[in-house]
Order: structure tokens, then C-alpha cells, then sequence
């Protein structure tokens, strides 16, 4: 189990807590004071990162995939930032 | 369009969230948009919808205090709601009053708020993403949820500001509550009573104007259906251990 925080530059503060199995992530959960709308997505974003192996890019695409999947707005943090926040946590 | 304005109220943690979440849904339902000012009573932290109450809330020091706890429906960051220190707002209305940029909207509103500093002669200005900040000071935080088409966004206006007790809610190491880190808060918040001689009230009624200014309104109160559903949400949601201690 890993934990990782980032504040965004001019943005808000992300923490993630990661957990891998055999180099995927089997369990994530992201906390902070970002804003994403709508809400309840965040949970969708964290199901759809579960298998997948730490790669940033790889990650920063599946959660932007998700977004606009849902026509979702995240602010003050963006895909990529997520992504690197796991790839700090999963060290 | 009619705005329905609730003057200013004062309602526990979970009964003031529940209020937005009711007024939301009268929304929905093709209710009147509307603007509400309310203070905390008890004292209240809250949180954003994405934190962890364990991890931002000291909850010892909050059962000592009698402070209540909980989590918004908006996102943003944890917030110590005084019941003398602050007024609180939420402007309730269909989201096709504002458009779909987000940071275009909190200008909007913020904007309001910023005219109602102007006639206390108080000289601010919006900081995207979410504050108001008057001499580089932060002086009013916001925070904006949307569902089902409806657009919820509430926001504090701080009256007066004691650092001390809002650091002995929040999770803040002993070290941390230091003159020091004191002096480095009070470099970045400030509050009505330190750049103006506004009263509480002076400073309701400047608010209450400029979010009315240009608007059809009437000054109403909550009806009994959507009181009953806050009271129903305040009890099954915003008071669990479910709902605020989610993350």
C-alpha cells in the first residue's frame, strides 16, 4: 500500500492511496480538495484504473477516457496530475 | 424570473447541507431559484466531498469543543465554520441561468459578493479558482456542485477569524500550531472586521443587496415539503457515519 500527495501548481491537492498486486493496481481511492463534476464519478474513475499497471501516461488516458466518456469536468487538477500521483504512491 | 431569498438563518451542520440538497431538488422540480444566508450553530468543520474526515478533522478536539462535523455535496477543501465568524450563502438555480463554464459562473456569483465588500468599502477581487481575496488576503471561499441540472454553489464570507481555535479542529500537528505558523495563516486570510469597521448585520444586509441587485425577488421561506425532506435528508445522510466518513 502506497500513499502519494501533489499540490497542483495554482491548483488544489490530490492524495492517493494505491495498492498493487503483481505490479496492477487492485485498489486506489484519490482524496482532496479538488473539484470534479459531476461528483460521483470519481468512483468510476477509480474502478476504471483497477488491472492497470503504473505507466503515467497509460493512467493520465484511462481517467481522461472516463471525463469525456461522461462529458466530466475536473478543475483545478487534470488527468495527468492524477496520474502522476499514483505513479508516486505505487513507488 | 423570481428569486426567493431566505434571510439569514441559523441551522446545525447537517440540517444546513440537507437545506441546499432539498432546495436543489425543489429546483429541479421547477421550484423558485434561490438564495439563502445562513450561519452554523453549533460551530461546524466541513469538507469537501472528496476528503477524508479522519484524515482533516481532529474529532477529539471537535467532541471537546462541541463542534460539529460534515461533508458538503461540493468539492473544494475543509472549512471551520464559526458560528460568530462567518456568513454563509447558497445560490440555488437552474444551471441554464449561468452556462456551462464553471469558472465563468463562480465569477458571476463571487462577483455579488465582491459588489457587497464594494459598498463596505472593502476594495476585493475573485481569485479563480474558487476565493475572494482583498490585499492578497483570502476572504471568502467557495464551492460549486452541479446535479441534475441544477446548480448548487454556497460559499463563506469571513466576518472574523481566530486562527487559533480553527487550527484546534483541524488535523494540525502541535508544532504546526505555533505563532509562527499562526502569523504565516494570518499572512493569507483575513476577515471583515480587520479590514473594515462593518458590523455582522452591516455586512448582511450589504450582501443580502447585492445578490438581489437587478433581480426580481421576494423575501420567502422554505416550504414544508422541502423542509420535511432536509429533515429527512439532515437525519438519513448528512449525520452518518456513511455519507461523512465516506473517504
Amino acid at each position: 500500500m502506497g500513499t502519494a500527495s501533489l499540490k497542483v501548481s495554482g491548483g488544489k491537492m490530490i492524495n492517493a492511496r494505491v495498492e498493487l498486486c503483481n505490479g496492477s493496481i487492485i485498489s486506489i481511492q484519490f482524496t482532496g480538495d479538488f473539484f470534479l463534476h459531476p461528483e460521483e464519478l470519481i468512483e468510476v474513475i477509480e474502478s476504471a484504473l483497477i488491472g492497470k499497471r503504473p505507466c503515467e501516461d497509460e493512467l493520465a488516458q484511462t481517467i481522461d477516457r472516463v471525463l469525456q466518456g461522461h462529458n466530466a469536468q475536473l478543475i483545478g487538477a487534470s488527468a495527468q496530475d492524477f496520474a502522476k500521483v499514483i505513479m508516486e504512491a505505487s513507488q | 424570473m423570481n428569486w426567493r431569498v431566505i434571510p439569514l438563518k441559523t441551522h446545525d451542520a447537517a440540517t444546513a447541507m440537507a437545506l441546499d440538497e432539498a432546495a436543489s431538488e425543489a429546483v429541479r422540480r421547477g421550484g423558485p431559484p434561490t438564495i439563502r444566508f445562513y450561519r452554523w450553530l453549533p460551530s461546524a468543520v466541513s469538507i469537501g466531498y472528496f476528503q477524508s474526515m479522519e484524515a482533516e478533522v481532529d474529532l477529539d478536539a471537535c467532541r471537546k469543543l462541541g463542534v460539529d462535523q460534515v461533508r458538503r455535496r461540493t468539492g473544494g477543501g475543509t472549512v471551520y465554520h464559526d458560528h460568530d465568524g462567518e456568513i454563509t450563502y447558497s445560490v440555488i438555480a437552474p444551471e441554464s441561468f449561468f452556462g456551462k463554464d464553471i469558472i465563468a459562473s463562480y465569477n458571476l456569483i463571487c462577483g455579488w459578493i465582491v459588489d457587497a465588500f464594494s459598498q463596505l468599502g472593502i476594495s476585493a477581487e475573485f481569485k479563480p479558482i474558487n476565493d475572494i481575496v482583498t490585499q492578497g488576503k483570502k476572504i471568502s471561499g467557495n464551492a460549486q456542485t452541479r446535479r441534475g441540472k441544477v446548480l448548487l454553489q454556497h460559499g463563506t464570507i469571513l466576518y472574523d477569524l481566530d486562527v487559533k481555535r480553527m487550527f484546534s479542529v483541524l488535523k494540525v500537528t502541535e508544532e504546526k500550531i505555533s505563532d509562527k505558523m499562526i502569523a504565516a495563516v494570518e499572512d493569507r486570510v483575513t476577515c471583515i472586521r480587520r479590514v473594515s469597521n462593518a458590523t455582522r448585520d452591516e455586512t448582511y444586509q450589504a450582501l443580502r443587496e447585492a445578490f438581489t441587485k437587478d433581480k426580481d425577488f421576494y423575501e420567502g421561506e422554505w416550504t414544508e415539503k422541502e423542509f420535511a425532506y432536509a429533515r429527512e435528508l439532515a437525519e438519513t445522510k448528512y449525520s452518518t457515519r456513511e455519507w461523512n466518513f465516506q473517504r
